[in-house]
Order: C-alpha cells, then structure tokens, then sequence
C-alpha cells in the first residue's frame, strides 16, 4: 500500500483536510451545501466508473445501493440507536452483499441485457422502497435525525463538511490504490475482451463479483454520506434519474479515468446551478439543454472531457520518440489507450 | 370468472399497445445494435402531434395518425443521420455502443425538454375517443368500441410489417442488414440506408403507438419513461431480437400485468414489468422465441 500512496497524496490530503476544517466556519452555507453534494456524487460517479469505465459492465443498478446506505445508516440510528460511526460501514457492507448478490446472475449477460436487467433490479427496489410502509414510510419518505460524531454533533452542513471531505479523501485514496493495482488491470482486460482475459488466466467471474460488490460499498457509503448531510430523504431520490445523472457524469467527464470522473461531477453537478443563475426564462429550458448537452458530448467529445484535453496534451507535447515522431502518439495509458 | 375475462380482454388491448413499442425498439436493435432508450418519448412527441393535429389544426383521426408517423419518421432518420452516424464515427467500434445508448438517452432528455417547452403541456391532456358508441358485449366481457380500434390498428400495423420484412425487397434488405451487416454490404445492401430507414420506421411505429396511447391514458411529457419500461418488458419477454416475439411479449405481459393486479394487488402492477425483465433475463435470456444464446463470432 505504501508503494502506491506517495508522501505527496498524503501530505496533500492532510492539507486538503486542514483547509477544509478552516473554510468550514466562514464560508457561505450554501456552498458548503453544494460541495458536500458535489463530493457524494464524486463517490458515487467513482464507484460507477470502476464498474463502467475500467470492468466494462454497463450495469444500472447504483440507485439500488445508494439507497441501501442511506436508507440503512438512516434506519439503524432512528431504530437501533446504532452510531453513525457503526452504522455507514455496516450500510455500505450490505450494500456490498448486495452488489455480490446482483453479480452472481450478472456475470453471465451481455452489455444490453446486463443494463436492463440491473435497471430493473434498481426499480424493483424503489418499488420496495415505497411498498415497505412500515419500515421505510413508503413514498413519504423519513426524516433522519441529525448524527453524533463522538459526542460532537452535526447538525447542518457546515459541521458535516469536514466530516465528508475526510471520508472522501479515504475514498479517494482507495479509488487510486485500487486503480494502479494488478486488479485493475484485470478489470481492464475484461473490459477489452473477456475471452482473451480468460485465456490469459484472468478469473473473470471473481474479478467480475469483485467490482460489482466494490461499486455497490462505494454507493453505500455515498448513502451515508448522503444520510449525514440531509434531514429528510424519499424513495424518488433512488430512480432512474439519479443513474442517468451519475452515469453522464463519468461519460461527459471521461470514464476510466479519476481525473475525467472528477472532472464530470463538477460540470453536471454545477449545471443546474449555473443554469439558475441565468435568465429565470432558462428554467424550462433545463432538460433540453441537459439532452443536447448528452448528446454534443457523445458526438464530439466520446471520451469525455478528459479524453479531449489528454488528446491536446498528446498534440501539444513536444518530446521525440525513437521514429521521430511526438512521443504522445505512441504512449498507451492503461486507462484508455 | 368475470373479472379475469374482463382483465385478460383490457391486458389485451394495453399489451397490443406495449408490443407496438417493443417492435419499434426491436427493430432499432435487430439493424443497428442500439438500444434507444428514447423509445417512449417518441412515442410521447407522437402522441403530443397528434392532440396538436386534431385541436390545432382540427384534422380528422386518421390524419393525425398520419401527421405523426410522418413527423417522427422524419425525426428518426433525421437523429441517426445527424447524430448517431457521428457518434459512431468518433469512437472504435468495441466500445461504440455505450456512446450511442447515451446518445438516445439525450434524445429523449431533447424531447421531453422540447415538449416542455410548450405550455399548452402543461396539463394533463387526453386524445379524444376515436368516435363515440355504445360498448360491445362479449358474453361478460365489455369492449369499449376504442379498445377495439386500438387492437385493430395494431393487428393492421403487425401485418403491414409483416408483408413489408417478408416480402418486400427493402424489407428483406432490412433483415439482412440486421443479421449480417458486412455481408450485407459485401453483396451491395447499402446499409448505411437501412439503418436509416429502420430508424424511420421504428419511430413512425412508436408515434403510432403514441398516439393510441393517448387515447386512452392521460398524457403528461412524462409518460414516455413508463412506456419504454413495458415496452422493453415486452420485449425481452419474447427475445429482443424477435419480431413476432415482440407481439407476443407485449400481450403476455398485459395480460399479465392486469391479473397481477386483479389476484395481488394493484400496487404490485407496478412492480410487475420488473420482476418480469429480472426473471426472464436470468433464467431464458434469450426469450421465449430468441434461438439458442450464442457467442457472436469475432
């Protein structure tokens, strides 16, 4: 583990941690707000793109997971009294079975059918969700009362702030540890082709489960983090919606890639924000824009915006290689050759 | 005993209008491999030009009908010739796919946004009847004279295609293009035509089934995601790469949908489309009329 995290990472993320808990107090609530939802889409984009962008599986089913972790943080501290310390670990495990307990009949589908069978597999537990009356309020929804961190308590968005840059900055470092170890080259050579991975001697199934249990906890624990910073929650929250929101995300962005995710989340996180800012007339004008917006991306940009700016970074460079020609032409990153 | 008729005859009469869509995905897919998310929208754009037609502009029936299949068989053709093709020629082909299921869901983001747009969507619309008349009593089944229309329709739209894919040199070019696409080409099928008017065609089809939908349900710009849920129920029920099984599917999971509302209850037709798309891709992916599952060759 050591060898991949450098000083670097760490001394930045201690920075990083530092900053926010002085940005916390004196910053406007509103763009704490933001931030803290910003970052629980970063989790759950990144979860996401472990499973689209580096395993290949076009697979739908993150509302579900995401729903776990909050509706589970939520209910095990409103009915068990169970801390949050305990209870969002425990969440985002459930979550995890869970996405191992999709996997085991995912494995065997195909891309199309995969996504539409994990999409049903989503609504299915929207449908629980609002069904479930008496454990979840059904379509109400139920109020999650503010959390105690030991002893401190959150109680809005300016002390849950700290609290989530932390617990991303965890997340973070795990997405990077896992995305330069031998599993993700696994990952990626079963995205290229799963025959040639196999008669390589990938397990495919294994590697399969695994990034399917992997994306779920990261949904789950986004789901704790979304209980953390909200007071009131709904089974509308974990539709088809939110997938297409997350699943744009790591697609604008550029998927297979921390950056290009991260990237993604910032710009259709911050859409709605700045399409408010305009002209009030601009309102109705939101779904259109969001559509062409999908659709520019997928016609100019299909390996998101990332894909475009490592692709000027590649022209502009002005390093030789053995032929003569740029070095850039020549370089495969693992990512997205 | 009445009551489960009465079910079967409605599940009927929904499914023959869920199977309208599912062909219009299947045949999206049979030529181009894409999976138009957007399926349901077209179907919503469909229903909204056909209001706009008979208020607006206060055409008969008929003609709205007509308006729409033409309108949206010009958008169609209009979203793979402008958008799609570019698509596909951004990305190499292995990971093509995603980007084009994206690119439909933007469709129908652009849709409903378009849609939106308008005030008049607003509230809640509903086509009017096709013409008023007393309902038709079949033993204790009671058929509203539109259920049957709609039927009628579909049943008319089923055999034209029928005609057209068997026996028509376009459609037979069609079949060919969506078995083998480089064969296809090999023998002088211009494919890049053919999807083109698969598209046409399968957005025409959707508008059609747009338009009887909002004959009997109300319409809001919103109702194309439920749609498209059945529609893909229904077509993964009868093997998404079969056109007959289409037809079948989307009847059975009418069918299905009322009886599960009639014996459980009516909370648990929402939940029915699901478990139905779960169950089947699980344990017979390929539907009841997809052949054998087989690796494609590389």
């Amino acid at each position: 583990m050591v060898g991949s995290l450098s000083l670097r990472i760490v001394v930045g993320s201690a920075l990083a941690l530092a900053l926010s808990l002085v940005i916390a107090p004196v910053a406007p609530e509103y763009y704490l707000h933001l931030a803290n939802n910003l970052i629980i889409f970063a989790v759950l984009a990144l979860g996401l793109d472990l499973l689209m962008g580096w395993a290949g599986q076009f697979a739908l089913a993150h509302p579900a997971f995401f729903a776990i972790g909050c509706y589970g943080t939520a209910l095990l501290n409103l009915k068990l009294g169970v801390p949050f310390v305990i209870a969002m670990p425990v969440s985002a495990v459930l979550a995890g079975l869970l996405g191992l307990l999709v996997g085991i009949p995912a494995t065997r589908m195909r891309n199309i059918y995969l996504s539409l069978a994990t999409f049903a597999f989503a609504e299915s537990m929207r449908w629980v969700l609002n069904s479930w009356d008496s454990l979840t309020g059904g379509p109400n929804g139920i109020r999650i009362s503010p959390f105690n961190l030991f002893g401190y308590g959150i109680i809005n968005d300016i002390d849950a702030f700290p609290v989530i840059v932390l617990l991303f900055l965890m997340i973070l470092a795990a997405t990077i540890y896992l995305t330069t170890s031998r599993f993700s080259r696994e990952m990626l050579a079963i995205r290229e082709s799963e025959h040639v991975a196999l008669a390589s001697g990938v397990d495919v199934t294994q590697v399969k489960l695994k990034v399917f249990a992997i994306s779920a906890v990261y949904a789950g624990l986004a789901g704790g983090m979304f209980a953390l910073t909200h007071s009131f929650t709904n089974p509308d929250q974990f539709g088809f919606a939110t997938s297409i929101v997350v699943l744009s995300m790591i697609v604008v962005g550029g998927m297979g890639s921390i950056a290009g995710v991260l990237i993604g989340v910032v710009i259709i996180g911050l859409l709605p924000e700045v399409l408010r800012g305009a002209l009030k007339s601009i309102q109705i004008w939101q779904e259109l824009i969001y559509g062409v917006i999908l659709i520019a991306a997928m016609m100019f940009a299909p390996k998101g915006v990332w894909g475009v700016l490592r692709e000027l970074w590649l022209k502009t460079s002005r390093t030789t290689g053995d032929l003569g020609k740029p070095a850039g032409q020549f370089e495969q990153d693992g990512a997205n050759p | 005993m009445d009551a489960l008729l009465q079910s079967v005859a409605s599940g009927v009469v929904t499914g023959s209008i869920y199977a309208l869509v599912a062909l219009s995905l299947v045949i999206i897919f049979k030529s181009t491999e894409v999976v138009n998310f957007g399926g349901g929208d077209v179907a919503m754009v469909g229903a909204y030009v056909g209001l706009f037609a008979i208020v607006f502009l206060e055409l008969p029936y008929p003609y709205a009908f007509a308006l729409a299949a033409v309108g949206l068989f010009v958008m169609g053709i209009a979203f793979e010739w402008g958008v799609l093709r570019t698509v596909v020629g951004g990305v190499d082909p292995s990971r093509v796919l995603i980007s084009l299921v994206i690119a439909t869901l933007g469709l129908s983001y652009v849709l409903r946004g378009a849609v939106r747009l308008f005030n008049y969507t607003d509230e809640v619309r509903r086509l009017p009847t096709f013409f008023r008349a007393p309902p038709i009593f079949l033993g204790p089944v009671i058929l509203q004279y539109q259920d049957i229309i709609i039927v009628g329709i579909s049943c008319a739209l089923m055999a034209i295609l029928y005609v057209f894919f068997q026996h028509t040199l376009f459609g037979k070019g069609l079949r060919a293009t969506s078995m083998n696409a480089k064969a296809a080409q090999l023998i002088g099928i211009p494919t890049g035509a053919m999807r083109l008017f698969a598209w046409g065609i399968a957005c025409a089809l959707a508008a059609i089934a747009g338009v009887l939908i909002g004959s009997k349900l109300p319409m809001t710009p919103d109702f194309g995601s439920q749609v498209v849920l059945l529609a893909f129920a229904a077509a993964i029920i009868g093997g998404f790469s079969s056109l007959p099984g289409c037809i079948v599917g989307g009847i059975l999971l009418g069918v299905v949908q009322n009886l599960v509302g009639l014996f459980v209850s009516s909370s648990a037709t929402a939940l029915a489309p699901f478990l139905v798309i779960m169950v089947v891709l699980i344990v017979r992916p390929q539907g009841l009329f997809g052949g054998r599952v087989a690796i494609k060759k590389v």
